[in-house]
């Protein structure tokens, strides 16, 4: 478009380190969480959860319990009767029929204190013959192990072309070239390792919560969610109503990291503010929102690869088992993922995997930063430290000589643009040094250092922006974007915003999700938010710059290409001054046109993979990988098993940095999630099938002293259809941190640190010769064996 | 029995169940909701509010432990239109994510700076583990506290 301004001079004016304007009422306590509406008048619900991990429900009777104090009303299966979920609809609202984990909803109830809600919960007579579980994937994959799920078979399927069957509730394959002509060469050494990682706990600080109104006959749900949209059409569907009776607004989210990428408490509190006519609040006490996380799930991977003895991955072949958990959710997408982290990072001459989500009698998983990415890429890297041991090579140089670049094949056949893993490595090398031959620290810990490659994308997907120019030459932008506390809203958008209309950021005005108002979007994760609703946003922009230089072209008796935006006038190009303020353009448009506003959207079109090689998928391949190299120093107490991180350095593929003081807060946040999830952050599920892990007591995250200051470098320059060159910077600083603890701690010990979280008595175990027990019975060596689709 | 205390300096007579917490009145009763109810178990510090000028973790403390105390809230510290030290440091910085730590980061490290004018890095960070944050890795914080003493000394 001849008019819009070029690429490099938006970039300009877009990059500085905007401070955020939602930070002082967040220092002075004035932000209004959904956690903070204690208003008189809302009633407040309670759930009733089983306290069984499978069983049959005999009995829920309420009768009781409606007639205790400030009861309004009590809701169950009955009230709900669609199923939701994602590649197929298998998740009922209320257990019905059957419990299938420990903390299912059975009842909710609404009342005048929650004090009240809670003893009638409690006061509901439950009836419930217990049933064998399955409380591992090796119970769920035996050959004799009960159906979690009986009627798999008749669930409504929601994306085609998936191998289910059994406990398996999706399969997700990649078969590309022949990994079997590969093994069965004389030239290659065959590695062969296995790795298994726990559950991770989100914990933010503000629980999942929704305060629920019914008005005019439609649902107004304001809530703590990521994904406004995702909440209005799963409430919709599970209520049995159409989506356009439900609102939903979002105030800021007191901290997300993919919890609250799903639908969770919104349609319980629907449903009791249409039986009530009040407005009720549902929130997780902290127990409930420990005991019932949609974790970053555990999983059992084996991994396999042909080596040729100068260090060229000939084949691989890889079974990554994904707990989902009592039903599919989130896991189900994220097999897709699979293919493009354990494929990702180096170049595969032929490459099988299969990747599974397994149901078992536990409380469902979901989505948590970078996902399965963090522990794919932890599997893989110490996969490729094995392979470097087994045939000589130094782990560098293996990396420098194999990682993906410009003209290379992913795991699906797409074709990577740019070599982007090689130079950042180099880059790593250069700043960091090479590893120097050191055994011990000065105080005789052992000492480890390790330098880890990762490869993730960009969730990107549609979104839909308004940008409407107010007569006082401010801008409003509207999109379902929600501040989660990255900064997206208040930093990336609304300097994208100003960049493009040569306005001051604080001249932007940005609102925040209500789907009555802005258009639909995929949702704040993944990513993908400065990249998708600032593209969209851009093009709104563009809608307006046009809509205004017509009328300014008109008054200032020039062509349109003769005109310049900035700082909030329009300019006629090289002679500063001789325009007028966009102010009096505006009030012209006004009477020319009528108020100037335009819409943008964007989505991105997919990039092709290789016809036949992926089924199961969700996407092909990925419209925007994005890369890291992380290195880390570490020491080992050979007493206690204690792990201190002596030095953590990040390089990271940003695209363009529009904030680098921001992203630069992703990193030392993100990479400290992941020191607590290689060192301590530790979910165990007992006989019961509950977490042992209720609360901050006994679910340890990161304090003060547990990080350090993480050197950064924001690698600039890689291709990316992101606007202005840009991606997403907030979910990626976590995706290699297991893998780079673990690396450096196998080094440091001499031991497979295949395990993770790394607790200090997992480490001692291992440093006494007595590591888990990883064979993996459940898992077969011979590939096709793991899969539905390829199994003879 | 009545007990009488006073909140950002208002008179309370409070003469409901003594059991109750500090935390719970503050948020449902009298609708201050700047201290977040976060574990409820005194580990994050999320409802740190000062007990006679001492930080303490109001989900913890039962109502009948408070006669002839005063409580000051994020809410009642300063003014509206004015940050103390803690908190311009902290919006300078950039170092707020969700904010649902800060009200009790901010009295917790108020008063540790008070106590300590010349705090190091490693002080610093040994004050801030009663005070727990999910997205920001702390550094950031304690770069913004470490900022302080030089900076009002420039001042003076």
């Amino acid at each position: 478009m001849s008019t819009q301004a070029t690429t490099p001079d938006r970039l300009t004016k877009a990059v500085m380190n905007l401070p955020r304007r939602d930070a002082r009422d967040k220092l002075q306590g004035r932000t209004r969480y959904t956690v903070d509406d204690t208003d008189a008048g809302l009633l407040h619900a309670a759930f009733r959860r089983a306290e069984i991990a499978s069983g049959r429900i005999l009995r829920i009777d309420t009768i009781a319990a409606r007639a205790m104090p400030g009861v309004k009303a009590i809701a169950t299966a009955e009230d709900a009767p669609g199923l939701h979920g994602i590649g197929i609809a298998d998740h009922p609202l209320f257990a019905d029929e059957v419990v299938r984990y420990h903390g299912e909803p059975l009842a909710v109830v609404a009342a005048t204190t929650l004090d009240q809600a809670r003893a009638a919960a409690a006061a509901i007579e439950v009836e419930i013959e217990p049933l064998p579980a399955c409380l591992t994937m090796e119970q769920s994959l035996a050959a004799d192990a009960p159906l979690i799920h009986p009627d798999w078979q008749s669930y409504e399927i929601l994306k085609d072309g998936a191998a289910r069957g059994g406990n398996v509730a999706w399969e997700a394959t990649v078969v590309r070239g022949d990994t079997d002509a590969a093994f069965a060469r004389d030239d290659v050494t065959i590695v062969e390792g296995t790795y298994q990682v726990g559950r991770q706990s989100h914990v933010p600080f503000e629980p999942r919560a929704v305060v629920a109104d019914y008005e005019d006959g439609r649902f107004h749900i304001r809530t703590s969610t990521q994904v406004p949209w995702t909440v209005r059409h799963v409430t919709a569907k599970v209520l049995g109503v159409a989506e356009s009776r439900v609102r939903v607004t979002v105030p800021a989210v007191g901290g997300g990291f993919g919890l609250k990428f799903d639908c969770s408490l919104e349609p319980f509190a629907a449903i009791l503010a249409r039986k009530t006519g009040r407005r009720v609040s549902l929130v997780n006490s902290r127990r409930e929102e420990q005991m019932t996380c949609l974790s970053r799930e555990n999983a059992d991977i084996l991994i396999r690869s042909a080596v040729t003895a100068d260090g060229r991955i000939l084949g691989r072949e890889a079974t990554v088992l994904m707990d989902c958990g009592a039903y599919g959710g989130e896991q189900v997408f994220l097999t897709t993922m699979t293919a493009h982290t354990l494929g990702g990072n180096y170049r595969l001459e032929s490459v099988r995997l299969s990747s599974r989500a397994v149901y078992t009698n536990t409380p469902p998983n979901g989505a948590f930063r970078a996902c399965n990415g963090v522990y794919n890429t932890f599997a893989l890297e110490r996969h490729t430290d094995e392979i470097c041991a087994a045939i000589g090579m130094d782990p560098m140089e293996f990396r420098r000589r194999n990682v993906v670049g410009d003209g290379d094949l992913g795991a699906t056949g797409q074709v990577f643009e740019g070599d982007v893993l090689r130079p950042m490595l180099d880059l790593a090398l250069t700043k960091h040094g090479p590893h120097d031959g050191r055994t011990h620290t000065d105080d005789g810990r052992l000492y480890g250092r390790a330098t880890t490659v990762g490869t993730w994308f960009i969730f990107v997907g549609p979104s839909a922006a308004t940008v409407n120019l107010n007569a006082d030459g401010s801008a409003t932008l509207v999109t379902s974007g929600v501040e989660i506390g990255s900064g997206t809203m208040v930093q990336s958008l609304p300097q994208i915003v100003a960049a493009n209309l040569g306005l001051h950021p604080d001249d932007v005005i940005v609102k925040t999700a209500d789907t009555d108002a802005s258009g639909r979007d995929l949702g704040v994760g993944g990513g993908r938010t400065t990249v998708s609703i600032g593209a969209a946003s851009e093009a709104a922009c563009e809608e307006v710059r046009q809509k205004l230089l017509r009328v300014a072209a008109q008054m200032l008796q020039t062509s349109e290409e003769q005109l310049v935006l900035k700082d909030g006038r329009v300019e006629i190009v090289g002679r500063p001054g001789s325009g007028t303020s966009i102010q009096t353009v505006i009030a012209q448009a006004e009477a020319d046109i009528g108020p100037i506003s335009g819409s943008g959207a964007f989505t991105a079109p997919g990039i092709p993979a290789m016809p036949g090689c992926a089924a199961g998928h969700f996407i092909d391949a990925i419209d925007i990988p994005v890369f890291a190299v992380h290195d880390c120093e570490l020491a080992v107490d050979p007493d206690t098993g204690a792990v201190e991180i002596l030095s953590y350095r990040v390089v990271q593929d940003v695209g363009r940095a529009l904030n680098p003081r921001a992203v630069h807060s992703q990193i030392q946040g993100g990479v400290t999630q992941g020191i607590g999830y290689a060192l301590h952050e530790d979910i165990t599920i007992n006989a019961q099938g509950a977490f042992d892990q209720a609360g901050f007591s006994d679910y340890r995250i990161p304090t003060a002293l547990d990080t350090l200051p993480i050197d950064f470098h924001l690698y600039e320059g890689a291709p990316s259809c992101g606007p202005l060159g840009t991606k997403g910077a907030g979910e990626v600083p976590i995706l290699n941190v297991g893998a780079t603890i673990a690396c450096a701690l196998a080094r440091a010990t001499g031991q497979a640190a295949n395990q993770l979280p790394l607790t200090a008595p997992r480490v001692m175990a291992l440093m006494d010769g007595a590591g888990p027990d990883l064979r993996f019975p459940h898992i077969s060596r011979r590939w096709s064996d793991n899969t539905i689709a390829f199994r003879d | 029995m009545t007990i009488s205390l006073t909140i950002n300096g208002d008179p309370l007579e409070y003469s409901g169940d003594p059991r109750r917490t500090l935390l719970s009145v503050l948020r449902n009763d009298l609708r201050l909701t700047g201290a977040k109810e976060v574990c409820g178990e005194g580990f994050c510090g999320a409802c740190t509010v000062h007990v006679d000028g001492a930080p303490k973790v109001a989900c913890l403390i039962p109502m009948g432990t408070l006669s002839g105390r005063s409580i000051t809230t994020i809410e009642g510290l300063g003014a509206p239109d004015m940050l103390n030290a803690v908190q311009q440091a902290f919006v300078d910085h950039d170092v707020v994510q969700c904010g649902m730590c800060f009200p009790g980061m901010v009295l917790s490290m108020s008063h540790f700076l008070a106590e300590t004018p010349h705090p190091t890095r490693d002080e610093i960070k040994r004050a801030m583990t009663g005070n727990l944050c999910r997205c920001t890795g702390y550094e950031r914080i304690v770069d913004a506290l470490a900022s302080i003493a030089p900076a009002q000394e420039a001042l003076s």
